[in-house]
Parts: C-alpha cells; structure tokens; sequence
C-alpha cells in the first residue's frame, strides 16, 4: 500500500466517508437534521467532482494491489453513480428533510447516511478487482437500501416489500458466494480475472460457478424470473428511495457485471443466458407495466425491463460494452429522476402516485407534465428524446457482434412497452382534470430543492439529445 | 452559403417558433396565434427564396449543410435540397400558414401547446424531407409522432384516445422493423467496404444480396407503406383523419401521407433495387387495391371526413403506381401527384372543418343545398372537388394523367412482348380509379351542395340559425390553395423541371441491379 496512491486513488470514496463520519458527529450534536441533506449533497457532489477529474487526467492506481485499482473507466463509472446520486437527494427533502418533522417521522440524518453509505458500496464495487472486494462492495450497496425502504413507511406493506426485499437479496449474496467459491475452486483464484477464465473453461463447475454469479447479479438488478422483489418494494419505498433503486442500485450492479465480463466473448452457454433471461425481461417488464395503476410499480416493471437492455449490452463486442452502458445507464438514470423528481408533492404518499392522480396534471402544472411526459417518451426511446440513442447504441452493439437475431427480438420486445409510457401521457395531457391532492406539510424549500433535481436532469436530457456525439466521444 | 444557411433556418424557424411562444405571456391566445402565422409565413417565404434559386441543371444536393454529428458512428447532421425533396419542402411550407390560420377559431383550449405542437410537427416533417442521412432521417421520422399524438389526443373529437393511440402503435411498429433494418444495412456496409456511414449517397453503393435486400426492403416497406397507407395496413387512417382537429387532419392528409411515398422514393426502392423488382407486382398489385378499395369504401361513407380520408388511400394509390412503373412520365406523374393530393386533401379537410364549427356534425346526411345558403363556400368546394376528380387544368388531373400514361407505357411493351398481361391489368383498373373517383366526389358535393336545403342544428340545438358564409381569412385561406391547384395544373412544366434530374436519377438507381453476381450472403 502505497499512501499517495492510497489517499488519491479512493479520495471519491473518502469524501463519502468523511460525509457519513460528520454526520454521525453532528448527529450525536443534535444538529443532524438540519444538515444532514446539504451535508450530504456537497460530499457527494465533491466526490463526483474528483472522480471525474480523476478520470479526465487519465489517473489510474492500484493502492490495494489485486483487491482494489482505479483506472479513468472506473472512475468515470464512479463520477456517474455520485452524480446521479445528486438529483436523489434534492429531490427528498419534502420527505427527509427538517420539514419531514410535521410527520413526527423522528427522523434524524438517517436517510443521508444510509444513501452515502450505499454510494460508497456502489464505488467500491467499480473498484474490485477480487471477489472479496467485490462481495464487500455489493453489500454495502444493498443492506442501507433494505432499511432504506421501510425508513419513515407510511403503510404496512412497505414492511413486507423490504422483507421480501431483504430475503431476496439475501439469496442473491449467498448465490454470488456460492459460485464465488465454486470459481476459487475451478480456479484457485479469488480475483474477478477468474470470472473470464471460468467463462473460457469447458469444465462444469466453472459453467455453473459463472451461471451462479451472473444469476446473483440479474437478482440484484431485477431481471426476469427473479424480479419478483421489484414491484413491490418500489411500490413501497418513498419516491426517492425507489428513484435510488431504480437508477443508482441498478448502475453500480451493471456496472460491476460489465466489468466482471472484461473482455470475454461470449459463447454457449452463457451468450443463451444473457440473450434469453433479458429477453423475457423486455416482454414481461413491458407487458406487466400495462396493467399497472401505480406510477412507482409500473416504473417497476419499466426497469426490469430496461434491465433487460442493459444486460442486451453484453452481448456486443467487449470493447463496446463499456460505453454502451455508460451512455444507457446515463440517460435511463437522468430520465427516470427527473419523472421522480418532477412528480407533485402530495400528502397522501399512496395516493401521490395514483396515475389516476395523473390525469390533467398538465392544466394544474404543465412544468411537471411536460417534465414527466419527456421523461416517459424518452424510455419508451422514441427519438429525438435520449433514450433512443442509448437504446441504439446497445442494439447497434448487438448488430455488429452478428447477433442480428435477437437484436431484432429485442426490438420488437421495446415496441411493446411504448403503449404503457404513452399512456402516462395521455393521462397527464388528454384525460379530464383530476381533483388535486392536498398538500400542506410541503415547505416551499423542499419544492424548490425538487426542481433544481428536475432541472439538472432536464438539462442533462437536453444536452444528450443534442450532442449525443460529444457525449459519446468522452465515454 | 447563403442559400445553406437560410435551408437550415428553414428548418429551424419552428424551433426557434416555440421558443418564441415560451416567452409570450400565459393568457395571450391571439399574441400567440399572431406569432405563429408570423413564424410561418417567414419560413414559407424563406422557402420559397431558395425554391427560386434551386437550379434544377445540377445534379445531387444543392445548398448542402453537413456536419458531424455522432462523429464515432459516421453520423452526420447532413440537410440539402434536391430534386427528391424540393416539391415537397415547398409543399410543407406552403402549408405552414395555412393550417396555423385555419385553427384560428376552431382551437380555443390550450391555443399555446396547440401551436408549440403545429411547429413541432412542421419541424419534424422539414426535417424528414430535408435530412440527407439515415439516422438523422429516422429521427425526425420518429420524433414527428409525438406531436401528432397530442395534437390528436389533446385536441380531437369523441373517440380521441383510441384513434391517436392506434395512429402511434401502427406507426412505430412499421419504425421499429425499419430500425433494424437500418442498424443491419450500415452495418452490412461497412463490414463489406469498410466505410461506416449513414449517408443516402453512400448507402445507395451498398451492395446486398437479394436474400438481405428482400428482408430489409421488407421492413423499410412495412414501414413506408403503413405511412402511406397502403391496403391493408390503411385501418389507421380513417381513425385518425376522423378524430384529429382540422389542423391535424390537413397535417396528415397534406403533408405526413407523403413522408410514406417519398420514402418509397428516396430510399425504399433505390436502396434494394433487385428486391423492388422481385416485390413490383406485389406492390403494383397492393397500390391499384388501394385506389379500387379506398375509392369504394369512400362511396358509401356517411361521414364527410371519411370520404375524404378513403379518397386518400386511393389517391395515394396512384403516387405508389407511378413510383412502380419506372417510366419518366409515371414518375414525375407521381411527384405531381403528391403534390397535388397534398393541395386538394388539405383545402378539403380545411373546408369540412369550416363548415364543422358552424354545424358541429359531420355526417353527409344532415347537409343538403348547401350552395343557396353559402355561395361562396360552396363555389370554392366545387372547384376543389373537381381537383379532386382531375379535371383538366387542375392539378389533380396532370398528376393521375401521368402517372397512368406512365404504367400503360410501362406495362403495353411487356404485354407486347408476351410476357404476361397483368401489368397491362393493372394498368386499366387503375383508370378505372379515376371513374370511381368522379363518382364519390360528385355524390358528396351532390348531397352536400345542391337538393333541398337542409342545415343542421347548431350546438346549442337550435333550428332555424342563420349560417355565415366564409368570411375574410377563410376565404384568403382557401383563394391561396386554389390558386395553387390551378397553377399546378396550368403550368405543371416549372415543377417538373425542377423534379426531372431526380426522377431521372431514382429510375437509374431502381432500374440497375446491384446484387453481387457471386450468391452468399455477409455473414
């Protein structure tokens, strides 16, 4: 260990620490409350900062030589969680904050540290380069999040969500741990290398000790059959929270499998893994969002789904896949916070997402339904929004590698989700008014915080959709 | 230079309309509606600057914009007009002000989304006909939806939601397939030349076995013709035309129907020439279909709209024939033909809309002797009627002309030389179109303008009101489309000559097989 590379390599992750160490002090200070956002906010956005610069002057490390390392991809992987981290905690002071208080949720700084806590687990993973990094990293990055779920719950089922939750994610870590020990065993090799090397060996236990793997992070990043956990604990959680899950919980673990892949090519069976159990994940996500009557469950369903994209990715040539999801993770992450942060306060959190509630949002507040409307237009990747080029990238990717067939599967699998995104559209813009929903513990604070969210993620939409070239040039 | 630079305002006047109305304060509808007309009219005369100084001598694309714009993938921001495009941009913009001026009364709720939606649209549609390179041509291609979704849905009749719903379903199922196979065809390029571009002059040079070309060609033609629409993909049309405001229905009728034929035009045939000929008799079949088919189902229709929207299908039917029979005279026929469609269908869906706000019905049978009540009106459907049928000296008449004389002359030497007759077949039923034509259009103005007087109720149920005859921007609105029908139609040689080097270009592409003469496939 050397101390320079020790303290500039993990310096991201250090300003989340020193973040999570003050606000236990403050806290125990009896100051937590009140700067436990802010706080939070600009730790993160530091670590953001750095990370980015980092990446930009092409630094790379290994202060923990075979367990941690960064290169400027790593980096960027991290600048991209912490920032997207951002618009997730402007967006909850209406529910975290110093106004939470008229709830007498007693709540102190415990959201932020929970969130900043799951961020360092999210940078750590992007950092692993041995399995025990890794499973250390993916840890951290969930455990918060099941607490997270049931923190300030309104109503009972949030506590069965979070269970579900936590019993699911549970088998997802004794499933890594499972194949983890099943690579050492093919292998004699504890570093995430021995993934590809397990990949690229005929013997059984490597096939199963790779499917195992994979299998644990499609748990985490809830790909069909093993998304059940998904619908309901978004449902269940606070809109920020479920924005977290669904962007941040969701980036570090594709982020991890893209990294675990390296430069493997993938062959039988593993590319039939990959091809089919998204593909299944496209349709259903798709299909089941149809039915749904709450915005939080069927953008639920909307990312398991896009999960399925996601891991589509893989099936491009290696040198792709980094980008590919980068660029994928960077638009679906701003789109979905900004429907998150542009979605109207209201007292009644079951009720808030109502898309019921939705209807004629644009005569009571057209900022919020236009917001909302290009955020939905944009998942379902209809151009000239960014989803579409994300969407391209990937199946461009998928082309290219000469998988032509399930790239048209996968196609076709989007066009059916584009009738659920249009009709969040229709309600807000076409339906008759529905009556608004009372409002009174909203400070004008926590309003103004959750447009600053809506307007850096429409600016950062805007900015895709313009110049995806200069975007993509940098990834 | 100068000319590139006032193509690409062109373009982006709309983008920059909507930002103007951004900045209008809430609650000044007529501020807003003045402004559009403003922004409108200036693109149109801006395009009609460069409509002058397009010199149809030159070969490929004048006043050219080209700069890269997703550089890792040989995408570029690429716009110019030519021979393909420059009728239809004119077209377009000739429209702008017409529609703006034509929502005046008829849209009262939300009047600033309604215009931030007709620029939008007007921007995608200019951006579709300028775009010179695929991706950015599948992305005003694409993007056009959204607008025409909430124009239809916000702003339409009874059964709004179901018809623009199904409007956006058709249409992106037929853009989903063409996606793929867009992603395969510059991907096919570049593993065979090594060249990654997106560019229409360098996709044409691709050469594909027929296998390939037949699937991608099928998927770009699913596509154009579901925008067409051709029989049987035509269910959505209807719908659509019924439920969408006047505004969105001349949008559809007068411009968005040709996206489908010009990219028939553009890139559907040229760019897999050997399959074109392996699907022509298909195709062929498919576009006489759709002229017997559409003419007959707007025989019997009830609802105005509808006959207009039926009549369509058919009409179109020609503008594909002609497109098919690779003759000079079929293909410029067809370009005229367009044109023309887009003229007639506008001023009729523009009048049907008129007479809509004073009666608020639109069934056939509640009108009767119109032409005593509302002289002017009815003279000014008449003569638009007529268009329609293809009387001499309108436009309508030299589009289906030559794109008959086109299919005969193609179809007379095959059956000449014994090689089957159903071309020839084809050729007489379309003819036959044009009686049917006649047939449906002089029924409706028939019931619609002479026999007893019959008025519907107004709105508020009461009999007996007094209808007002057009008054003075109704009537501008309507003189500028007559005057355009009959200048199409007197002196069609302008246009065509401008046209001529394109159509001369697209036979020479679809004609010459570019299949490798070695079978095996890129994979």
């Amino acid at each position: 260990m050397n101390t320079p590379g020790f303290f500039i390599a993990m310096l991201p992750e250090h300003l989340v620490l020193l973040g999570m160490v003050l606000l236990i002090v403050l806290d125990v200070a009896g100051r937590g409350r009140r700067a436990a956002l802010p706080l939070a906010l600009a730790c993160t956005g530091a670590a953001s900062l750095v990370a980015l610069v980092l990446a930009v002057q092409g630094y790379s490390a290994a202060p923990f030589a075979g367990h941690f390392s960064v290169d400027p991809a790593t980096l960027l992987a991290k600048a991209l969680v912490l920032a997207l981290a951002l618009p997730v905690l402007l967006m909850s002071r209406g529910d975290f904050g110093p106004a939470a208080d008229a709830r007498e949720t007693g709540l102190g700084s415990e959201f932020a540290l929970l969130l900043l806590s799951s961020l360092y687990g999210a940078c750590l993973m992007q950092s692993a380069d041995s399995f025990l990094t890794l499973f250390l990293g993916l840890e951290i990055l969930s455990l918060p999040v099941y607490t997270l779920v049931l923190l300030a719950y309104r109503r009972p089922e949030s506590a069965e969500a979070a269970l579900k939750y936590l019993v699911l994610g549970g088998t997802a870590s004794a499933t890594f741990l499972m194949g983890v020990s099943l690579i050492y065993g093919a292998t004699g090799s504890m570093a995430i290398t021995a993934f590809v090397q397990a990949l690229g060996s005929g013997s059984t236990m490597a096939q199963a000790a790779t499917v195992l793997v994979v299998v644990s992070f499609f748990l985490k990043a809830a790909v069909v059959p093993f998304h059940g956990w998904a619908p309901d604990a978004y449902e269940a959680a606070t809109v920020p929270v479920t924005g977290f899950m669904a962007v941040i919980v969701k980036a570090a673990a594709l982020l991890a499998v893209v990294r675990l892949f390296g430069s493997a090519t993938l062959a039988t069976p593993m590319l039939e893994l990959v091809a089919v159990l998204p593909l299944l994940s496209i349709v259903w996500g798709n299909l089941a969002a149809m039915k749904q009557e709450s915005l939080r469950r069927m953008l639920a369903y909307s990312s398991i789904a896009h999960a399925g994209y996601l891991f589509f990715a893989l099936l491009g040539a290696p040198e792709g896949r980094l980008q590919a999801v980068t660029f994928y993770l960077l638009a679906y992450g701003v789109l979905n916070l900004l429907a998150f942060a542009a979605l109207p306060p209201a007292d009644d959190d079951l009720q808030r997402d109502r898309l019921d509630h939705l209807k004629g949002l644009f005569h009571r507040s057209p900022y919020a339904a236009l917001m909302i409307g290009i955020a939905m237009l944009s998942l379902a990747g209809i151009p000239p929004f960014p989803g579409f080029v994300a969407k391209f990238l990937i199946f461009k990717n998928v082309f290219a590698a000469g998988h032509a067939t399930w790239a048209v599967l996968g196609l076709v699998g989007s066009y059916l989700g584009i009738y659920f995104y249009l009709r969040v559209v229709q309600f807000m813009f076409m339906s008759p008014d529905a009556a608004a929903l009372p409002t009174s513990g909203e400070s004008t604070i926590a309003r103004r915080w959750a447009g600053v969210a809506s307007g850096a993620c429409l600016a950062a939409t805007l900015a895709v959709a313009v110049f995806p070239g200069w975007v993509l040039a940098r990834l | 230079m100068f000319e590139a630079g006032l193509l690409n305002l062109v373009l982006f006047l709309p983008v920059l309309g909507i930002a103007l109305l951004l900045m209008l304060p809430a609650g000044q509808d007529e501020l807003v509606r003045r402004a559009t007309l403003g922004t409108m009219t200036l693109q149109f005369l801006a395009t009609t600057l460069l409509y002058i100084r397009f010199d149809p001598a030159v070969a490929g694309l004048q006043f050219e914009t080209r700069l890269p714009w997703i550089a890792s993938w040989g995408v570029h921001y690429q716009i110019g007009l030519d021979g393909y495009n420059i009728l239809l941009v004119m077209l377009t913009a000739f429209l702008g002000p017409l529609v703006t001026a034509g929502a005046f009364s008829a849209i009262q709720k939300d009047v600033k989304l309604f215009y931030a939606m007709v620029f939008a649209i007007q921007f995608a549609m200019m951006g579709t006909f300028l775009a010179q390179d695929l991706f950015l041509f599948y992305v005003f291609w694409e993007a056009m939806l959204i607008p025409m979704f909430l124009m239809i849905g916000i702003w339409g009749g009874q059964r709004r939601i179901y018809a623009t719903i199904k409007f956006f379903l058709y249409t992106a199922f037929g853009s989903i397939l063409m996606l793929a196979a867009l992603i395969y065809l510059v991907w096919s390029l570049q593993s065979s030349t090594g060249v990654l571009s997106f560019a229409f002059a360098d996709l044409v040079k691709t050469q594909l076995p027929l296998d390939v070309q037949t699937w991608l060609l099928a998927a770009f033609a699913l596509s154009f013709a579901i925008k067409v629409p051709m029989a049987p993909l035509h269910t959505w049309l209807p719908d659509a035309h019924v439920e969408a405001p006047t505004a969105g229905s001349v949008i559809l009728a007068g411009v968005l129907l040709k996206m489908g034929t010009y990219g028939f035009m553009k890139l559907g045939f040229p760019l897999f020439p050997d399959a074109t000929a392996l699907f022509t008799p298909f195709l062929m079949t498919l576009a006489v279909v759709s002229i017997v088919y559409g003419a007959c189902l707007a025989l019997v229709q009830d609802d105005i709209k509808k006959i207009i929207a039926y009549s369509s299908i058919s009409h179109l039917g020609y503008v594909m024939l002609g497109l098919l029979s690779l003759e000079i005279t079929g293909i410029q026929g067809a370009v005229i033909q367009m044109v023309s469609h887009g003229l007639v269908a506008a001023g009729l869906f523009l009048m049907v809309g008129m007479i809509y706000e004073r009666c608020h019905t639109r069934e056939l049978s509640a009108y009767g002797g119109l032409a005593k009540l509302l002289p002017v009106y009815s003279v000014f459907f008449m003569v638009l009627t007529l268009a329609s049928v293809g009387l001499p000296t309108t436009s309508g008449f030299t589009g289906e002309f030559l794109v008959l004389l086109g299919a005969f002359k193609a179809a007379w030497p095959v059956y000449a030389a014994g090689q089957g007759a159903w071309p020839l077949v084809l050729a007489v039923v379309a003819v036959s179109g044009v009686v049917l034509g006649a047939l449906y259009m002089l029924r409706f103005a028939l019931h619609f303008l002479y026999g007893p007087v019959k008025v519907p109720p107004a709105g508020d149920g009461q009999h007996g009101h007094v209808l007002t005859d057009l008054d003075g921007r109704e009537k501008a609105i309507l003189a500028a489309l007559v005057v355009a029908v009959f200048a199409l139609g007197l002196f069609p040689d302008e246009p065509m000559r401008k046209t001529e080097g394109a159509a001369k270009a697209y036979q020479q592409l679809v004609a010459t097989p570019r299949a490798p003469v070695m079978a095996g496939g890129i994979r």
